[in-house]
């Protein structure tokens, strides 16, 4: 292979490697706004998975295990924001704040009382490539597309299984309704709370997944604020990706290629500043924010909470 | 010959935190009939019914289906009992298509796919069986008011209910859309479903009921059959002792019932247009003048631009080409704040959300919008005496239940939140009155009030663009009546000229005859 | 009677987290009672302790008003460490640049500097909101992230001070430096610019016509636009002054507390600020009791972690758990009604 050839597949591997925590935050995000619940509470609930999943794979050896105890916080955040949101009628960023303080707090808690400190940092194996034989020797997409691992599949499969569920099932049918007229939905018996219960859950799930990945594949072991902004980014890739699945994917690797760039671009050296270019990831954010918002086609009764008997003049 | 009853609800009795809505109400309604629910805003029909839907869940009573106690505490229950609502205001998933809204919630035959083909075939068979013409692929929000309240229509059927309840269901329609309505509901009544009208339109009830419930505060009146009742008997039904039938505006001869207009121009549009952020075209070239003293009607379907028209006049819009004048100055460029102090009042549609502050005080609200102006502040210092003064002031005169000027709004009822906002309006010297669907929500002694006040302030000279989705009511005191479709003014019709269906003609698209 | 009634709610919030954390504390082999005396008292044991606490309150206070002026509005401010850094490093450039200025030119530049430097920063997540009607809690959030680049770059930049092991920037001028009101233990004047903005930020949203404004746009944005007021004007401006409130708390850390830019100087400031809002309800005039109340905390759990081990994140949960049970309390008195 060429110089530049390799420079394109490491460049696009990395990218597909990077856009895994976005689009699990993203699409975690974009469930539960489906049916009107507005989570911002992402980066402290990857945080958590973060957290959460390191200190369980290092304590049993197992990542696998760690992954789903991640989930399992995560969705337990969920759910707590689920009871408050829908069932206390709290209102949605306020608890969503709140959220945020505690998984960042926890986060950076447990390991403490875990591990305590040590010298040199804990660490547990990164997750490991698994090559689709065959189909990973073609020259460029073969590596990038199918030498890659667990979680980048996953994420791949999970954002189409998304997208059929929702745009092409009959549940998926009754929960958009959910999102964009829940009197409509509630009046036609279908059953607002538990929908928003189970989406807020299994986007919890998802984004503490998003969290887990971080330390599994990147650095192999948890320093404090590591998810470095991005469960707030996941939000705006949301609204960026019109809160639906497959534009999301698209969306996630297209600030996974800024981040993987911006990268390069402070490691390889250059005359600008590196902390300018780390601001990249960030300021991409806004601009693209500039582009979409106002623009999206949003759930009409997102972040609105929803009580059959409140009575309008 | 005493038919069985289909549905009966026994001693209900409903409360919202301290409010009684419902006391001790008991309801009949018998096989293949259209029964009349009649009754004032806040009278507890539209309560009563969401009871019977299961969307409320009565304090006590029970509801009896043929004769057999049933519970039904979730619309799903009250579905699988037969029994379907149409509402008032369309419970419609406005992205998704005709077909999406009426499948959803229930069962389908493929529900891992997108393939509807066999409920398409059933609900094709329905608008046959009904006589309702439909396009299944259309999107809902892209359908006109008659042809949605069709779509609501089928989602009942389809589910197969045999009991229909249709909340104020000539709100959004024209007459000749009301015709078709009624047609259908006999061909309804004819395929054996049973049906309640739920209205505070004596017409109406008149015309398509064979019996007539009439509930007030809550408590049941009277129920009689259409040969019993009269215009009379039902007036005093809903209203009982609480108005002076005789001296009140709705109630006495039409033909006193305007002011004669005066000759000084108030307000003119000249070719005013508005085009939307969205690029929506939402106003074309709409032009008219308004003397002083002269109460302009505007009428039309909701959503032609009523709201646009009055957002424009009060400047919370700017246009997009044209000019407005007030008292001969152009004031096209002037902010809501400065068309406020000119003397421009504002009684928006959408009162709760448009009108009123749920959080604040009863203070801060009776001084909205009027909040800059002497007396309640001075360069930019509140004068919270004055305001406290004028609010107990308000607060009597317009007998609003309350612990006083600090009481924060959201613990006032219903009815005195509409208070409040009726006393901002009618406190404030005006030279021009925006009012939108002034009446909506109150209940018949408040409306009447309000229409007092609408011809008191008019004697004075001030000028009233009224626009309104109630024909009646414009039919009742304008001086003109324009009609607005699409965002154009297709007519403007006089006095002595006014004529429902003509009106209706107007209201869905036709150029009018003669000007 | 009826005022301790009102208390009652906060009470009982602070008593069932302390109680729910104590069980964490034992179940973790701690003596509960002992980390909740170091956590209550260190405040009040020495001369020192109570400087501390003034000197905690000042940041804790001004963070927190960044946050609820806003949400008067409706909006809701999450820059305030971005803003507050920023607003460190207008003071410091100044602070730097001009230092042989004299002290009654640099200490009002310095100031007026860095609040001009933190407004800016928030102007910017109000333009965006104003002009493009972009969520202010996703673009304040990402400007804090922003702001960490820049505070690295300007503390490692030209100005680095090469003695110090850790990003810190050369002392500002003397004559910048925020006037010591006592000698020992040092307490500066900084206290006296927060009273003084507490103070002009309750005057203004209670007595003026734009303070009703403000409240009645954050009460229902629309109907306060259909009555003549300007709201956009209204979420661009309480965000300014917000995070001009922000700018200020960050010029005491530089100009009183530490005279250079330090990496991290806002500390966790900010976040309990935003804790703070949300305790008082969004109320500006609860604010710097319920600050006070958090400082007595957070001086009180450092010196908890020094003395017997406790990790200092268990005050944070205390302080998030305070927050849900009276956000819990606020829904248990709604549905007494």
């Amino acid at each position: 292979m060429s110089g530049l050839e390799t420079t394109i597949t490491d460049f696009l591997k990395l990218t597909f490697l990077s856009m895994v925590p976005f689009v699990l935050a993203s699409q975690g995000t974009m469930l539960g706004g489906r049916t009107g619940v507005f989570n911002v509470a992402q980066e402290g609930i990857m945080l958590v998975g973060a957290s959460v999943g390191f200190l369980v794979s290092y304590t049993t050896g197992s990542n696998l295990i760690g992954a789903l105890v991640a989930m399992a916080a995560g969705g337990l955040f969920g759910l707590v924001l689920a009871y408050f949101t829908t069932t206390l009628k709290m209102d949605q960023f306020v608890v969503g704040l709140a959220l945020f303080f505690i998984g960042t707090g926890l986060s950076s808690l447990l390991p403490k009382l875990v591990i305590g400190i040590t010298l040199t940092p804990p660490l547990v194996k990164t997750l490991p490539e698994i090559p689709i034989p065959l189909l990973s020797q073609i020259p460029i997409i073969g590596p990038v597309l199918f030498k890659q691992n667990i979680l980048v599949y996953f994420s791949i499969l999970l954002s189409i299984f998304l997208w059929y569920i929702l745009f092409r099932t009959n549940m998926g049918l009754r929960l958009r309704s959910v999102g964009e007229n829940p009197k409509a939905s509630d009046a036609l018996g279908i059953n607002v709370v538990s929908n928003r219960y189970i989406t807020s859950i299994i986007g919890g799930m998802l984004i503490g997944l998003a969290g887990a990945y971080l330390p599994m594949v990147y650095t192999g072991t948890f320093t404090d604020l590591m998810t470095k902004g991005r469960g707030w980014i996941a939000i705006a890739l949301t609204f960026f990706g019109a809160w639906s699945p497959l534009p999301i994917l698209i969306g996630s690797l297209f600030f996974a290629a800024i981040e993987v760039l911006s990268f390069r671009f402070q490691v390889g050296g250059s005359f600008i500043p590196y902390q300018f270019l780390s601001m990249l990831p960030y300021i991409a954010t806004i601009i693209v924010m500039i582009f979409t918002f106002g623009k999206s086609r949003v759930p009409a009764f997102l972040g609105q909470n929803y009580d059959r008997e409140r009575r309008t003049l | 010959m005493e038919q069985e009853n289909v549905l009966q609800m026994q001693q209900v009795n409903k409360s919202f935190d301290r409010v009684v809505a419902l006391c001790n109400v008991d309801f009949e309604l018998k096989p293949k009939e259209i029964l009349g629910l009649l009754g004032g805003n806040g009278a507890g029909k539209t309560t009563l019914m969401n009871i019977l839907y299961g969307l409320y869940r009565a304090d006590s009573g029970t509801i009896l289906l043929k004769g057999q106690p049933v519970t039904i505490h979730s619309p799903r229950d009250a579905i699988r009992q037969g029994i379907g609502m149409v509402h008032q205001h369309f419970l419609q998933i406005n992205n998704y298509t005709v077909l999406e809204n009426i499948i959803l919630g229930s069962k389908v035959s493929h529900p891992l796919s997108a393939n509807y083909q066999v409920e398409e075939a059933a609900i094709k068979e329905l608008c046959k069986r009904f006589g309702l013409e439909i396009d299944l692929s259309a999107r809902v929000e892209t359908l006109p008011m008659g042809t949605r309240q069709k779509v609501e229509i089928l989602k009942a059927l389809y589910r197969g209910v045999n009991i229909l309840i249709l909340d104020e269901p000539t709100t959004n329609l024209i007459p000749q859309e009301v015709d078709s309505l009624f047609e259908t509901l006999k061909i309804m009544v004819r395929e054996g479903l049973s049906i309640v009208f739920i209205t505070h339109k004596l017409r109406e009830v008149l015309s398509i009921c064979d019996r007539i419930t009439v509930l007030r505060e809550g408590k049941n009146v009277v129920s009689l059959t259409r040969k019993e009742a009269s215009d009379e008997a039902l007036v005093r039904a809903m209203v009982g002792d609480k108005m002076d039938l005789e001296k009140s505006v709705m109630f006495t001869s039409h033909e006193d019932s305007a002011t004669v207009a005066g000759s000084q121009e108030v307000l003119s549009l000249e070719g005013v247009s508005l085009i939307s952020q969205h690029k929506i075209q939402q106003l074309t070239d709409i032009s008219f003048s308004i003397g002083s003293g002269e109460i302009f009607g505007v009428a039309g379907v909701a959503g032609n631009g009523q709201r646009e028209l009055a957002e424009v006049v009060m400047g919370v819009q700017p246009v997009t080409s044209g000019k407005i004048n007030f008292n001969g100055q152009e004031i096209t460029t002037h902010s809501t704040k400065e068309r406020i102090a000119e003397g421009f009042v504002y009684v928006p549609e959408d009162r709760l959300s448009d009108g009123f502050l749920n959080k604040a005080s009863v203070a801060h609200n009776l001084i909205l919008g009027y909040h800059n102006l002497e007396p309640y502040s001075k360069k930019g210092i509140i004068n919270w005496k004055n305001v406290h003064e004028n609010s107990r002031k308000m607060i009597n005169e317009y007998n609003i239940k309350t612990t006083g000027p600090d009481e924060i709004g959201g613990n006032l009822s219903g009815g005195n939140i509409q208070r409040v906002m009726i006393a901002r309006a009618f406190s404030q010297p005006s030279r021009l009155m925006v009012a939108h669907n002034p009446t909506r929500g109150l209940d018949i002694p408040s409306m009447d009030f309000v229409y007092q006040k609408l011809l008191g302030n008019s004697a004075t000279g001030t000028a009233i663009l009224l626009l309104s989705e109630d024909l009646d009511e414009l039919l009742l005191i304008c001086n003109r009546i324009a009609v607005m479709y699409r965002g154009k003014v297709v007519g403007i019709l006089p006095r002595e000229k006014f004529e429902k269906y003509e009106i209706g003609r107007l209201m869905s698209g036709y150029e009018q005859k003669s000007k | 009677m009826t005022q301790i009634k009102k208390f009652f709610p906060y009470l009982v919030s602070v008593l069932a987290a302390f109680l729910v954390v104590g069980v964490l504390l034992w179940a973790l082999g701690f003596n509960p009672i002992k980390a909740y005396q170091t956590i209550l008292f260190t405040s009040f044991r020495t001369p020192n302790g109570f400087v501390q606490t003034l000197l905690k309150w000042i940041p804790l206070t001004l963070t927190a008003l960044a946050f609820t002026v806003p949400l008067s509005s409706g909006k809701f401010n999450i820059g305030a460490e971005g803003q507050m850094l920023v607003g460190a490093i207008g003071a410091t450039a100044v602070g730097i640049l001009f230092k042989d200025l004299p002290p009654a030119l640099l200490l009002p530049l310095v100031i007026l500097a860095g609040m001009l430097a933190g407004s800016f920063w928030g102007l910017i997540a109000a333009w965006l909101l104003y002009q493009f009607n972009i969520n202010e809690i996703l673009s304040t959030v990402l400007l804090n992230f922003i702001s960490f680049a820049l505070v690295d770059f300007v503390a490692t930049g030209p100005w680095r001070d090469p003695a110090a092991g850790h990003p810190t920037t050369i002392p500002i001028g003397a004559n910048g430096f925020l006037p010591v009101l006592v000698k020992n233990p040092p307490l500066h004047s900084g206290i006296i610019l927060a009273v003084i903005v507490a103070i002009a930020v309750y005057i203004f949203t209670s007595k003026t016509t734009s303070g009703y404004e403000l409240l009645v746009t954050g009460a229902n944005p629309r109907a306060s636009k259909v009555h003549g007021i300007d709201t956009r004007k209204m979420f661009l401006f309480s965000l300014v002054i917000g995070a001009a409130v922000a700018g200020l708390a960050g010029v005491i850390e530089a100009a009183g507390t530490h005279h250079r830019l330090i990496e991290g100087l806002h500390s966790n400031f900010p976040t309990l600020g935003l804790i703070i809002g949300l305790m008082a309800r969004g109320k500006n005039q609860a604010v710097p009791f319920v600050a006070f109340f958090i400082s007595i905390l957070e001086v009180g759990g450092s010196a908890m972690q020094r003395t017997i081990m406790v990790p200092v994140q268990i005050v944070l949960i205390a302080e998030a758990l305070i927050l849900i049970f009276i956000l819990l309390s606020d829904i248990i008195k709604r549905r007494q009604k």
